[in-house]
């Protein structure tokens, strides 16, 4: 375990960005998201949750695939490869380092989807625990332990006031911890007892949080039976359709395919798509989802009960964005509390 | 504001109880104290649960064009702003008014939540509670006092309208209008400050904040077609992809599109989950409408003809007036 004291962030960033791409909070007209870092830029460690999740940074919105030219007779086609350099992303709180393995298990399965699989791999994450959980956090309901090092990630560090705590725990990890080793010092007894202390009021505080009981299990029975159940009409009422919840979410990953199309030539790209949006299902023979409840329902089956059965996890991480962003406060909370039978 | 609460409940219990509308459209308390969300209540007991405080900021009158799909009677809450969006609709014929019964709502003013958490006071707070122009903050060690205006909503701030322009009931007494049309543009000013190469910097880097989730565009009352060019793959005009080209694209025909219509709600601005300042984009084109055809305050009287839907021989050409260049 090594210590990097805070005045070296600097130094690390500029260190860590001469090679690798280095992406952390970074602050912008009073909000906090995941960028690339270049110099000058205001790097803030210190906001729990930056406001739209970095799920970006291993999927980004949209992305080119493929080129394409026809000179009248033949079709030229021409992959393209991501240009990305090996990259860092910095500060990851435990629950965005989860959705990252939630969102592995649908990418990285067979078809392996090659582009998102290559600028995985050539990530190295770091993780920093949460030292001040916010009032709208209910990752614990899906067993998240924001005081310890997510699965998955390849550094886990903690926030000790000046410094920051570091512990690499895979080989990449290992391997950019010795690339800046000479930044860093090893940890004492007494870091590693402020580590202990840290955690246990970690523990303290998420355990007080107002939706520390919210329990994705209340929700049971068959698959039809959720499906068909009334709840889904009331709900969907005040939903406006848009995808602010699906495009900030860190487990969503929906996404579309379209041309660029130019006369003779153009680009296949991906994008994210949200299932909230009235086209989203369109296909040749029209779309099988209708209205906005089909569309609401979806997004809360595929959370709750549909990736679950597939992959044996819920497929939400309790971060919270999307009840602090649904323009009319819908969210997944009120959605698995009325699911499992309250209000 | 629990005074007029009451009210709202037992308007609505009333309403539903001899029959006078089959649907209640209000707002109820979630988990949090900013979370005031939409309700649709058809029974009576149900609106016992309804609540009017500093947090019922959503509009509800764009859900009508939906509800009214169904062949039923609505009773909705409309506060100032929400009104002016009714009117909106009611004459892009998208509503049809005998089906509706508006229960008008003075407003003092909506609190806004990250106005709250800016300012470090968010942590632990259990009730926000508004009396006049104070608001008090209650958390388990006691309570804190602020000026309402600190916490307000930059649109109420420079609100026009607090008091319904349409209602078949009014529920409070109309609050006093204190914002001076000066401060309704200074944003606009500092815009139109700036060189036209500072502004289109400025406006790039707004837009290419953009993750094209349309929560602007699904909350604004002006924004009512059936089918968003941008949701119809046969129109082939536009991409999901996020780039700055079709980020623009989708801002200009957004802007555009409800010039003219837009009624200042602020929605727009409000909803945006990364913060693009969309109402100074409303507002730059209001106060230009103004200049060139007169004052048009939108859904304000829906019975007055809108500026850029009519065209009258002594219109000036804005492009010969006032074209000034630059990008
Ligand atoms: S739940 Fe909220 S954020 Fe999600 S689509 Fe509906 S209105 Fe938009
Ligand atoms: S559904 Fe909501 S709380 Fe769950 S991961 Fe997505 S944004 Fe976070
Ligand atoms: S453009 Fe914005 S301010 Fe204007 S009516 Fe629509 S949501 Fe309201
Ligand atoms: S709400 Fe904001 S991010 Fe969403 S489409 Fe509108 S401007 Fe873009």
């Amino acid at each position: 375990m090594k210590v990097l004291k805070k005045e070296k962030f600097p130094q690390i960033w500029q260190a860590i960005n001469q090679a690798y791409e280095l992406y952390l909070p970074i602050e912008k007209d009073d909000r906090v998201n995941f960028a690339q870092w270049t110099e000058g830029e205001t790097v803030n460690l210190e906001a729990l949750k930056t406001e739209i999740s970095p799920k970006d940074v291993i999927f980004p919105q949209s992305e080119t695939y493929l080129k394409f030219e026809s000179d009248g007779k033949k079709l030229q086609l021409e992959s393209v490869e991501s240009e990305n350099r090996e990259y860092v992303l910095f500060g990851v709180r435990s629950c965005d380092a989860v959705s990252f393995n939630l969102i592995d298990n649908v990418f990285l399965r067979e078809p392996i989807d090659r582009l998102y699989e290559k600028r995985r791999n050539k990530g190295t994450i770091v993780s920093l625990a949460c030292s001040e959980p916010e009032e709208n956090c209910f990752c614990s309901s899906f067993q998240i332990k924001p005081e310890e090092a997510s699965p998955g990630v390849d550094v886990a560090a903690w926030d000790l006031g000046d410094k920051i705590l570091w512990k690499p725990v895979t080989e990449k990890g290992q391997v950019l911890t010795q690339k800046f080793a000479q930044l860093m010092e090893d940890a004492s007894q007494q870091d590693q007892e402020e580590l202990i202390k840290l955690q246990n009021a970690i523990k303290e505080k998420v355990k007080e949080l107002p939706l520390a009981s919210v329990d994705p299990k209340v929700i049971k029975g068959e698959l039809k039976e959720i499906f068909e159940s009334k709840v889904w009409d009331e709900l969907s009422q005040s939903c406006l359709g848009c995808g602010a919840c699906t495009y900030i979410c860190p487990t969503c990953h929906c996404y579309d395919i379209q041309d660029f199309a130019g006369g003779n030539c153009g680009e296949r790209f991906r994008c994210w798509d949200s299932c909230m949006f009235s086209e989203f299902t369109l296909m040749a023979h029209g779309n099988p989802r209708t209205t906005q409840k089909q569309r609401f329902r979806q997004r809360f089956m595929h959370k709750l009960v549909y990736y679950p059965n597939n992959h044996g996890s819920y497929a939400c991480v309790g971060c919270g964005r999307c009840i602090e962003k649904c323009p009319v406060n819908m969210n997944i909370v009120k959605v698995i509390k009325r699911l499992g039978g309250e209000g | 504001m629990e005074k007029i609460a009451n009210k709202v409940r037992e308007t609505a219990r009333l309403a539903l109880a001899n029959g006078e509308v089959n649907k209640i459209l209000g707002w109820k308390k979630g988990d949090f104290w900013y979370d005031s969300y939409p309700a649709f209540i058809t029974e009576e007991e149900g609106t016992a649960s309804l609540i009017w405080d500093s947090f019922c900021v959503a509009n509800l009158s764009k859900y009508l064009i939906e509800q009214l799909k169904e062949d039923i009677k609505v009773g909705v809450f409309l506060k100032g702003c929400d009104a002016r969006a009714f009117n909106q609709l009611l004459k892009d014929n998208r509503v049809d008014r005998d089906k509706v019964v508006i229960y008008g709502l003075p407003c003092p003013g909506m609190i806004d939540p990250e106005k709250v958490k800016k300012a470090g006071l968010a942590k632990g707070l259990l009730d926000v509670q508004k009396s006049e122009d104070e608001v008090v903050f209650i958390t388990k060690e006691g309570e804190q006092k602020f000026s309402a205006r600190e916490f307000a909503y930059d649109k109420c701030l420079t609100c026009q309208y607090p008091n319904p322009v349409v209602y078949d009931e009014l529920l409070a007494e109309e609050v006093e209008r204190n914002n001076t049309t000066e401060y309704f543009y200074q944003d606009v000013e500092e815009i139109e400050k700036m060189s036209p190469d500072e502004r289109f910097a400025y406006w790039v880097e707004q837009f290419s904040k953009c993750i094209r989730c349309n929560a602007c565009r699904n909350v604004c009352p002006a924004c009512s077609c059936e089918k968003c060019i941008f949701d119809n793959s046969k129109a082939n005009v536009a991409g999901k992809a996020k780039v700055d080209s079709e980020e623009q694209f989708f801002h200009i025909v957004r802007a555009y599109h409800v010039a003219g219509r837009c009624v200042d709600c602020g929605e727009c601005s409000r909803v945006c989950p990364v913060g693009i300042p969309l109402a100074k984009l409303n507002r730059k084109i209001i106060k230009d409408i103004t200049e060139f055809y007169g004052e048009h305050n939108a859904g304000v009287n829906p019975s007055l003809d809108a500026p850029l839907e009519t065209f009258k021989l002594e219109d000036i050409d804005p492009f010969e007036t006032r074209a000034k260049g630059g990008k």
